[in-house]
């Protein structure tokens, strides 16, 4: 078979109609993550994107119930829910906390570990557009160095945060990084974590076209260039050690992934290299963690 | 009654949601509107009979070879003749040459066609009726397929043919090792089934006029093949033992036996000298191919050559013959070493000889393959030619009312099988419309195929083509066997999967999947897919993601 | 029990009501009120001194008494965060807190409510620093008050544990959050003989929440999405209507309460002795009852003084303050708690109710007792004398202070 052909669940939980700008990433997230999690769901909403993208009151643009809440309160309010749905025996129910990056790695963070420490029976997703989007792309600690933002004019000097392995000193059950470029890896991966009880955290790359400054219909193109130049890799970690990529990136430059993007225009040749080094070196410790897990795996 | 949703005047008593978002018709946002555009892939473009590939590909996938057959029938009535013999113009132009190596076209015609040896064209493919009858003159690939095309279009067709069995060169001139005979005499048949009638061993000119033809028929095609070899006119030309390879072929092809030599030397580079040559090897002599330029320019399908090299034939390139002698029978060949000048109108290099070169070589029998051309001395002169060949346009008119003309003794694209096949196809649509009272249009024929750099290459990966069969023998002599074995099923799937299927949809979901708005959908019923405009926000990710350019983006200005 | 029951503690301890008479602090009063309303899911994170709340709650679930989920999270925040997810999916639900506790809370405060989510709240009310400070007073509560919370003041363990099983009634039927109040150690902390009801009588008068609106697979909806300007004001607007339903409906509760279990604590407020009287002292929390003892002393003098116990900050019982002062000459609050620049908050607020009244008593605004010091007899003597006395109301008297610039 030479097309590599995608297959992913025909149901359609989402209506469409969705206020989303077009081409944007965060909108396709939600719309396989539900086609892996069906109608026994329940989805809690922080500020976000999604919280104007899910539809003004009184429409919903999901077909589950949703729950919208305060920027940092995803993951606890989903475990409030949770407690609230096993008190009344519907343990079967998936709870999902869908935050954006800022909802996440930043204002939201303390909530998400508390909830992983707990390991409250979650599932929470976050949307990564790497700036506070909804607010007019400020930068956020996922921000990758190098970026543009309207609050680092210039660029971003720091790192993007690695909140994977924030999440994997957790040691929460499930921990992957998904694309959406990637929608049969990104569903296996969200009806994995629908198979396990405890914290579950799926970390979804969503380009988002008016924030990064690139054309609407590159959105895929652009998801698939970040997996393939291994500056996002797809990798799963179980119980906080068991690395495993789950798809090789075929190690593209950098370049052409930063290039079309206008947020990393004014970037030069000696920061492409900077980021390509800091990109080659960071995989190599992603492989290395994954040869060490499945050795130890291999030792028990 | 309380409605905990809304209030009295109908305002939502809390911030609920009562529904989805389909009322929002996010449509309104489009600037640009993505839609499904299938367009020519350049395979297509590249075969004169315009094969639609990437659609018998597609039935080739889910093993439908019978429906992948029919596809093919659409355009050539001699699949099994051409996926043996056509020298595949599509696979030069294929794109997934570009990309790793192009697909193997030809020998997936080939498959189909053998696949379908038990099985005959439909009749239900005639489409029509008309009163009206044709003559075909000649039953070579331009005939036979006017002929067959005529038919599906409702006309009845007679063909006459000078020799005593159909096919023109298919069976004259083209060896059996190449083509079985099998072969060719089922697709033959195939359009005599349908109700065309040949009759051999008619010469006109000779036995039936041109006058009659024209009172007789409402419309006369002439497909009468360039079989008048050239002659060299070099001194001891005249000497015995000196032929063309053309007559020496005729005559083995349709008798089983030919007066061989020991030491056979072949001049030429065409197809026919190769074709002189392998069946002089297969007749026990030793052979020598004579050719004045290199390699490079070789006319013949290079396969060919390299199997003619294989067998054992020995080809001396840059050389050219300036005389023969020899005591009333040809004894000797003098040859000319030659060099490569300035190309000439044809693109070659021209080959100069070396002054002071040349050299004597042994030799009993020399076939003479430079080249044919027709033989047109049954026409009245108020026919115009060009080139020795009857002159004429696009839609194969010959200027005289009623008389059209395709194939080799046309001008026009001509040389080789395919060629006769699309001209052929193309003066039966012709005459359909001269004989129409209505205009017919005649079909459109793609000049543009799609460009590789519009294709999403992400969704392939680097696969390699198959090789086709062979059978090599060990004992050469007397054995016509067939060379080339094609492909097996399994290679076949394989590659019907590995074409790009460029600009023609395969279903393959990319659009639905990556629609970010749930505004794709696919009707099972009419098996397609379907944007619902009232939601698609025109973002062109679909568009982006086909990796074969069948959908395209236009500006909704122009659909406003 | 070994108790030895006067005949108005017999009123309150009626044996056909209780199951047994426990000698408990405030905290554990609260314990227990949530225990009996059958609370499904408490989350609380641990501030002095609300802790022996949550400590005493951690016990029950996890001897079993208690069929609760206890979600121990991280912050105050997420407390009650993860009470208005589960109290959002029909689950009654439960948290408590104190003083910066509350303070962190205050975003989710506002969301709880809009959310229309009866969640029901402990807050020991506790100074906020700096300077650290770990006892009683109300400025923590009070300044949530616009958060759409209804806010209830307590002076006894047993008002605690009544005051809860009633908040649930009432903030299920309205679907409003409610804050239960208790001062910081002198009652959070001091034992009093508290009466358990029978679980039958509390199952009776609190039956289980099923809200018509949930979180609910069957029936999906989305709660809180964006509301445009044209729909915002109507559902603040369907707060405030809910706000004067529980005006309407805490006399009906306490009456219902009371018929049940034979307790009475007032309704929005507790009047004291109140009649024919000229001077009333209004208090809340523990002041309440050191005020009582003073007022026994004056009646005894035969100075017509009452008192009255203000129960509810929100709603803020406007036209029961009205009715209680339209005979009386003077008016003194008494406000452990100051909005800076102003006054005692409980003093504005009830100035503000006596405007739009037809009779206009003199008003006097005392502050005493700011970070747990205590409110003695004395002090609320001082505080009665100079109300008798003032010829003018002052809007700010401070009660106590050591370094009182006298110029101002
Ligand atoms: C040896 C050889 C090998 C070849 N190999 C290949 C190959 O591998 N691939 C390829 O693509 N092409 C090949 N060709 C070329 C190909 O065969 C021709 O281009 C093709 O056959 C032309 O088809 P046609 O119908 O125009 O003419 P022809 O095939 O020549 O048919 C013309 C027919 O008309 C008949 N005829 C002529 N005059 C009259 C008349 N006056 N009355 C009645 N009938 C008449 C002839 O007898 C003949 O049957 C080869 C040619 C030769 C000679
Ligand atoms: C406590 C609080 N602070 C700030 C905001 C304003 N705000 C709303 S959404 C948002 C940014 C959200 O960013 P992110 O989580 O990355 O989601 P995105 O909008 O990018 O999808 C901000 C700053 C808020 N709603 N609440
Ligand atoms: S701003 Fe970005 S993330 Fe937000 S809706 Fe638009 S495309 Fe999606
Ligand atoms: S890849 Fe397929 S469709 Fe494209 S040119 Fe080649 S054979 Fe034709
Ligand atoms: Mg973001």
């Amino acid at each position: 078979m030479s097309q590599k052909l995608i297959k992913i669940p025909f149901e359609e939980y989402m209506s469409p109609g969705s206020v989303a700008c077009p081409g944007c990433g965060g909108n396709l997230s939600m719309r396989y993550t539900q086609k892996a999690l069906g109608l026994n769901t329940m989805i809690v909403i922080p500020a976000c994107c999604w919280s104007i993208i899910d539809g003004p009151t009184p429409s919903s643009v999901n077909h589950v119930p949703v729950f919208h809440t305060a920027f940092e309160t995803a993951a606890a309010t989903a475990s409030g829910i949770k407690a609230g749905l096993h008190a009344q025996g519907k343990d079967d129910t998936n709870v999902m906390a869908w935050a954006g990056d800022g909802g996440t790695f930043d204002i939201g963070f303390q909530a998400l570990s508390g909830a992983a420490e707990r390991n409250e029976d979650i599932l929470y997703v976050t949307y990564d557009n790497e700036a506070y989007m909804n607010t007019g792309i400020q930068r956020s600690s996922a921000t990758p160095y190098g970026s543009w933002t309207t609050t680092t004019p210039n660029k971003k000097e720091r790192p993007k945060k690695n909140l994977i392995e924030a999440l994997a000193a957790h040691h929460i059950p499930y921990i992957a990084t998904a694309s959406v470029a990637f929608p049969d890896d990104l569903i296996k991966k969200v009806e994995k974590a629908k198979s396990l009880r405890g914290t579950k955290f799926i970390h979804i790359l969503a380009p988002c076209p008016p924030g990064w400054k690139t054309p609407p219909e590159i959105t895929i193109k652009l998801a698939r260039l970040a997996v393939e130049t291994k500056i996002f890799p797809l990798f799963e970690i179980e119980e906080g050690w068991r690395y495993h990529i789950t798809h090789e990136s075929s190690g593209i430059p950098v370049g052409q992934y930063l290039k079309p993007q206008g947020r990393f225009s004014h970037l030069t040749e000696a920061d492409y290299e900077t980021i390509q080094r800091d990109v080659e070196r960071n995989y190599k410790i992603l492989k290395m963690k994954e040869k060490m897990s499945k050795e130890i795996s291999a030792m028990d | 009654m309380y409605d905990p949703l809304e209030d009295e005047n109908g305002q939502p008593r809390f911030a609920v949601s009562t529904g989805d978002m389909s009322w929002n018709k996010t449509g309104s946002w489009r600037y640009m509107r993505p839609l499904y555009d299938n367009k020519i892939p350049p395979c297509t473009v590249g075969c004169p009979a315009h094969e639609k590939i990437p659609q018998y590909f597609a039935y080739v996938k889910d093993k439908k070879y019978e429906q992948a057959w029919h596809i093919i029938l659409e355009d050539n009535p001699l699949p099994g003749v051409t996926g043996r013999v056509c020298y595949h113009p599509c696979e030069a132009v294929c794109n997934r040459g570009d990309y790793d190596e192009s697909i193997a076209i030809h020998n997936m015609e080939r498959f189909v066609a053998d696949q379908n040896l038990k099985h005959h064209i439909p009749q239900s493919f005639i489409r029509d009726k008309h009163e009206e009858t044709i003559a075909i003159i000649g039953s070579g690939p331009a005939g036979l397929s006017a002929a067959y095309q005529l038919t599906l279009l409702g006309y009845t067709v007679t063909i006459f043919e000078a020799a005593e069995q159909a096919g023109g060169m298919l069976r004259l001139g083209i060896p059996e090792y190449r083509l079985p005979r099998e072969v060719l005499d089922k697709e033959i048949e195939d359009i005599v089934r349908l109700g065309v009638t040949i009759k051999t061993a008619i010469r006109v000119g000779r036995d039936i006029g041109m006058d009659t033809l024209q009172r007789d028929f409402n419309a006369v095609l002439i497909a009468t093949g360039a079989y008048k070899s050239w002659g060299m006119n070099l001194p001891g030309e005249e000497l015995k033992g000196i032929a063309s390879g053309l007559s020496f072929l005729k005559e083995y092809n349709l008798t089983g036996s030919a007066p061989i030599g020991k030491r056979v030397v072949v001049v030429g580079g065409g197809n026919t000298a190769i074709d002189t040559a392998r069946s002089a090897l297969r007749l026990g002599a030793d052979v020598t191919i004579v050719y004045r330029r290199s390699k490079a320019e070789m006319p013949a399908v290079p396969e060919e050559v390299e199997d003619a090299q294989r067998e054992g034939i020995h080809i001396r390139f840059l050389t050219n013959p300036v005389g023969f002698s020899g005591n009333g029978k040809v004894e000797q060949i003098r040859l000319i070493r030659m060099e490569l000048g300035e190309a000439d109108e044809s693109g070659r290099r021209r080959p100069i000889p070396i002054k002071g070169s040349e050299y004597t070589i042994d030799a009993d029998q020399v076939l003479l393959a430079i080249g044919e051309v027709p033989d047109l001395d049954f026409l009245p002169d108020s026919f115009k030619l060009k080139k020795d060949r009857l002159l004429v346009d696009h839609f194969q008119r010959t200027g005289q009312p009623g008389i059209f003309a395709c194939g080799d003794a046309s001008t026009g694209p001509i040389g080789t099988v395919v060629d006769a096949i699309g001209t052929g196809k193309r003066a039966a649509h012709s005459i359909h419309q001269y004989l129409s009272s209505k205009t017919v249009h005649i079909p459109e024929e793609p000049t543009d195929g799609v460009p590789f750099d519009t294709l999403n290459l992400d969704y392939f990966q680097q696969e390699s083509r198959p090789q086709e069969r062979q059978h090599h023998s060990t004992q050469l002599k007397g054995d016509f066997n067939e060379v080339n074995l094609g492909i097996g099923e399994d290679d076949a799937v394989y590659e019907a999967n590995r074409c790009f299927s460029c600009g023609t949809c395969t279903y393959c979901d990319n659009c639905l999947i990556f629609c970010p708005d749930v505004a794709i959908r696919f009707d099972v019923d009419k098996h397609e897919y379907v944007i619902n405009y009232d939601f698609c926000k025109g973002c062109g990710i679909c568009v982006q993601e086909c990796p074969r350019n069948a959908m395209s983006y236009e500006e909704e200005l122009k659909w406003a | 029990m070994g108790l030895v029951l006067n005949e108005k503690m017999k009123k309150y301890f009626d044996p056909e009501t209780i199951s047994e008479i426990k000698v408990i602090e405030g905290t554990h009063s609260a314990s227990y009120a949530v225990e009996l309303a059958r609370v499904k899911v408490i989350s609380a994170f641990p501030i002095t001194p609300q802790t022996s709340i949550v400590e005493k709650l951690s016990e029950m679930c996890d001897r079993g008494e208690l069929d609760a989920q206890f979600i121990k999270v991280e912050s105050e925040h997420s407390a009650m965060a993860a009470v208005i997810g589960s109290e959002a999916t029909g689950a009654r639900s439960f948290t408590a807190t104190s003083s910066q506790g509350l303070a962190l809370m205050h975003e989710v405060l506002h969301w709880a409510a809009g959310a229309r989510l009866p969640i029901v709240m402990a807050n020991v009310n506790r100074a906020l620093g700096p300077p650290w400070n770990i006892w009683a007073d109300q400025t923590d509560s009070l300044a949530q008050r616009e958060t759409g919370w209804i806010q209830f003041y307590c002076e006894s363990n047993q008002e605690v544990l009544d005051t809860i099983l009633m908040a649930y009634k009432l903030g299920e039927k309205v679907m409003l959050p409610v804050m239960v109040n208790m001062d910081a150690f002198f009652l959070s902390h001091t034992s009093e003989p508290v009466a358990i009801p029978k679980q039958e009588l509390v199952d009776q008068f609190l039956p289980p929440y099923n809200p018509e609106l949930k979180l609910d697979t069957d029936h999906p909806h989305a709660f809180g999405g964006l509301a445009m300007p044209n729909q915002y004001m109507e559902l603040r607007y369907n707060i405030q209507k809910s706000m004067e339903e529980a005006d309407r409906l805490i006399p009906e509760i306490s009456r219902e309460y009371a018929r049940l279990m034979g307790r009475d604590h007032g309704a929005q407020i507790e009047e004291y002795r109140t009649d024919g009287a000229d001077y009333l002292l209004f208090t809340s929390g523990t002041i309440a009852g050191t005020t009582r003892l003073v007022i026994d002393e004056y009646r005894e003098k035969g100075i017509k003084i009452g008192m009255v116990k203000i129960r509810t900050f929100r709603p803020f019982p406007s036209r029961e303050l009205r009715e209680a002062t339209r005979r009386c000459k003077k008016v003194g609050v008494i406000d452990r708690n100051i909005s800076f620049g102003q006054s005692g908050i409980f003093f504005s607020e009830t100035k503000a109710a006596l405007y739009n009244s037809d009779h206009h008593p003199l008003m006097n605004g005392y502050i005493a007792g700011l970070g747990g010091r205590d409110v003695t007899p004395t002090n609320i003597r001082e505080i009665a004398d100079h109300l008798i006395n003032s010829k003018e109301g002052q809007d700010l008297i401070w009660i106590g202070v050591k370094n009182e610039s006298k110029t101002n």
